[in-house]
């Protein structure tokens, strides 16, 4: 094989004026990488300014393309060719996409099972693993994964932004979905350290739509610092791969996460669903990944997307495509066969909203306002049911949908830079909250939740155990992520053994785990005995989450396995007031 | 980025969970009272909120996002996580009815012991205040059962 080569954009590339742009040069840019469209912005000392590429693009695609052993990513669609890379070209299976989708995955997960579709090459083997993923580089299948593709996709960002702030760009806030594991996040982390940004902050979606909010409610009504009437947002977002949903509460600059909510569905689901319905006995008519089934795909996928674009102005819309080989799809669809269709994904949209509410404990009535972002939130749809369940006739509109997150990414990373505004722009501050459960396993196979969902971040808390046998000396600390009651329901994060517990009868000996979230989301776990009964204490443990870099499925089952229950702890119940 | 704890202090300065709060502050209270009696508990949750008990669920409210933009590490890089913690866990017990009704209720006893304490000739040993502060107190809730 050839040296891989990288295009990246020059200056001689350069189109439109050449601002010479008035930044710190310390300062944390904002990048939003969608399932389908990618954004960067950056705080330019007096507003947030969302950066062009080459083509004069905000939105850019979130793709590389292997073609011809030279790779070009979205960033640039290209650009050096004579002509950009056009969506048959992507969809021809020389190009990897949807990465935020794959990205940290199993091959056991639904997700990973629904890619397999896709023009690329995605294996399975169903145990547990990594999926496999390649790319069709002169004729054969040459593997990847998908941190390395977002890591050359953001080498080509880090390039495009250097090349506009004229100065080297180390840090860096990405939003992430809500849904995102702690799993997920550390593959986030290391494809940004491959392309050499060091991420300050992983901030889930909503709350950087949040913080914008914040700062619009800050200017329109210049309250008084520590005071002024407190609005209640709902913010959904639904993209490409995930959908999102947050309560924040925001006064005074202040805005306050006070419940978040995701799910792994997103327009990529929708549009399958879609495909499928069209042409129900595709799997069957095209086997294995030939180049028919591969540029079938493409074309029956860009006249669904095609089609499904035009439904959210449009009562019905007509389909006509030639896939060849004698096989045609012409149908007319009409917006209430497209929401039949799509039930199960608008009832989960439904679903978090709701949970949203409860865990923030408010009724439809307390919402001031709905905002609504991401690419499917033009679906009727969608915002039928998001404006129908907070009882609203009409969305806030002072937002765009598509740079709302980037924007709060990029007024995140001038705060966490240090950056401070004469004007006032900048006296925000978004107190996080945490999307999942986190706890250890505990009273055989039970999950103890020490960190509750939606605590505010920098999080600390602790819960006393006891051990479970006689003369226990041992026990097994099983760090687990996630809203299922049974550990083995939820993520796990990573495991370490307490040893050196005084030998005593099995409830008399108490056991601190204590759970720390960062300012920066880094999560450590410290675990030692806290009452020896007169004996030397041993030192505290302390481990930084998650540990585990791959197989977490068959991880949890092993220690299970191996250790049975012999290391298990049992809660302490917690004293009775008086 | 904030370097991490030193395992030695990360749990000396380590505020109880919140549904403990009552106990620890009493623990504390009992000692304080034992080395200098005073009229009033003091190193209350209000006291963190900088207000007074019968504060309004607003004031608590402007209390807490005036504070937040002070010791949030966000926007204070120079203060450690242990700042804005402690600022929420009063504010979380405080702003919800429930919570608050029964750390009052603790408060209020504190300060019933804190009068009756007054009168004990006994020393407390600074070696164990843990220790020292729950053995009275359940002789405490002894006395009241009869």
């Amino acid at each position: 094989m050839t040296e891989q080569l990288y295009t990246v954009a020059s200056d001689s590339e350069t189109t439109g004026e050449d601002k010479s742009q008035m930044s710190f040069p310390d300062v944390a840019i904002g990048i939003d990488i969608g399932t389908s469209n990618c954004s960067v912005a950056v705080w330019t000392g007096h507003q947030v300014e969302l950066l062009k590429n080459t083509r004069n693009q905000k939105g850019m695609r979130s793709y590389v393309m292997f073609k011809d052993d030279s790779l070009s990513a979205g960033v640039t669609g290209g650009a050096t060719r004579e002509h950009g890379h056009e969506e048959r070209d992507i969809l021809s299976g020389s190009a990897i996409f949807n990465m935020k989708r794959l990205i940290g995955r199993m091959d056991t997960d639904e997700v990973v099972q629904a890619s397999k579709s896709l023009p690329f090459l995605v294996q399975t083997l169903g145990i547990g693993v990594r999926p496999f993923i390649a790319a069709l580089v002169n004729n054969m299948w040459r593997s990847t994964t998908p941190e390395e593709v977002l890591a050359i996709f953001l080498l080509e960002l880090k390039a495009l932004v250097e090349m506009h702030l004229k100065h080297p760009v180390r840090n860096a806030v990405l939003t992430i979905p809500v849904a995102f594991s702690r799993f997920q996040q550390t593959r986030i982390e290391r494809a940004c350290a491959m392309a050499g940004l060091h991420v300050l902050r992983l901030m889930p979606e909503p709350t950087a739509i949040a913080l914008l909010y914040a700062q619009q409610q800050q200017q329109l009504l210049h309250d008084n610092m520590g005071s002024g009437i407190e609005k209640i947002a709902l913010i959904f977002n639904m993209g490409a791969g995930y959908c999102d949903a947050a309560v924040a509460a925001t006064a005074g600059g202040v805005s306050q996460i006070r419940a978040l909510s995701g799910s792994t569905v997103g327009g990529e689901d929708i549009l399958q669903n879609v495909m499928r319905h069209l042409m129900p006995d595709f799997d069957s008519l095209y086997a294995g990944q030939t180049m028919d089934r591969i540029k079938s795909i493409g074309l029956l996928r860009m006249a669904t997307q095609d089609a499904i674009h035009k439904l959210a102005t449009q009562e019905h819309v007509e389909i006509n495509v030639d896939l060849g080989a004698g096989h045609k799809v012409s149908k007319i669809l009409d917006r209430g066969e497209f929401e039949k269709v799509n039930q199960s994904i608008f009832e989960k949209c439904e679903g978090i909203i709701k949970q949203c509410l409860a865990d923030a404990k408010l009724t439809p009535e307390d919402i001031n306002d709905v905002i609504l972002v991401g690419g499917c939130s033009r679906i009727p749809k969608i915002r039928s049911v998001v404006l129908g369940l907070c009882k609203k006739d009409d969305s806030y509109s002072g937002i765009d949908p598509l740079e709302a997150a980037v924007s709060g990414a990029a007024l995140e990373g001038a705060i966490a830079s240090g950056v401070s505004d004469p004007s006032g722009s900048l006296d925000l501050l978004t107190i996080q909250a945490t999307p999942m459960n986190l706890g250890i396993r505990a009273d055989g196979g039970n999950f103890a939740a020490i960190i509750p969902r939606n605590t505010a971040v920098p999080a600390r808390r602790d819960m006393l155990f006891t051990t479970t046998h006689d003369n226990q000396t041992e026990a097994l600390i099983a760090v687990y992520e996630g809203e299922g009651n049974q550990a083995e329901d939820n993520h796990l994060l990573g495991y370490f053994k307490i040893t050196g517990i005084p030998a005593a009868a099995k409830g008399t000996v108490e056991i601190n785990v204590c759970m720390d979230i960062d300012a920066g989301n880094v999560l450590r776990v410290f675990a030692g005995v806290v009452k020896p009964q007169g004996q030397a204490v041993p030192p505290f443990i302390e481990v930084r989450m998650p540990t585990l870099d791959d197989g977490h499925g068959w991880c949890g089952q092993a220690l299970a396995k191996m250790y049975g229950s012999t290391l298990d702890l049992a809660t302490i119940p917690k004293k009775l007031h008086p | 980025m904030i370097s991490a704890p030193s395992v030695g202090i990360a749990f000396a300065p380590k505020p109880p969970p919140a549904a403990a709060v009552g106990s620890y502050r009493a623990r504390k209270v009992r000692c304080a009272v034992a080395v200098a009696p005073a009229p009033a508990p003091a190193g209350t949750l209000y006291d963190v909120l900088g207000l007074r008990a019968g504060a309004t669920v607003r004031e608590i409210k402007a209390a807490y996002r005036r504070l937040a933009r002070e010791r949030h590490p966000d926007v204070a890089a120079s203060a450690g996580a242990d700042d804005f913690v402690r600022l929420h866990d009063a504010y979380a017990t405080l702003s919800d009815p429930d919570s608050r009704a029964r750390y009052d209720r603790d408060v209020v006893a504190v300060a019933s012991m804190a009068r009756g304490a007054h009168h004990r000739t006994m020393a407390a040993p600074a070696a164990a205040p843990r220790w020292y502060g729950r053995r009275p107190r359940r002789t405490w809730e002894t006395d009241q059962c009869w």
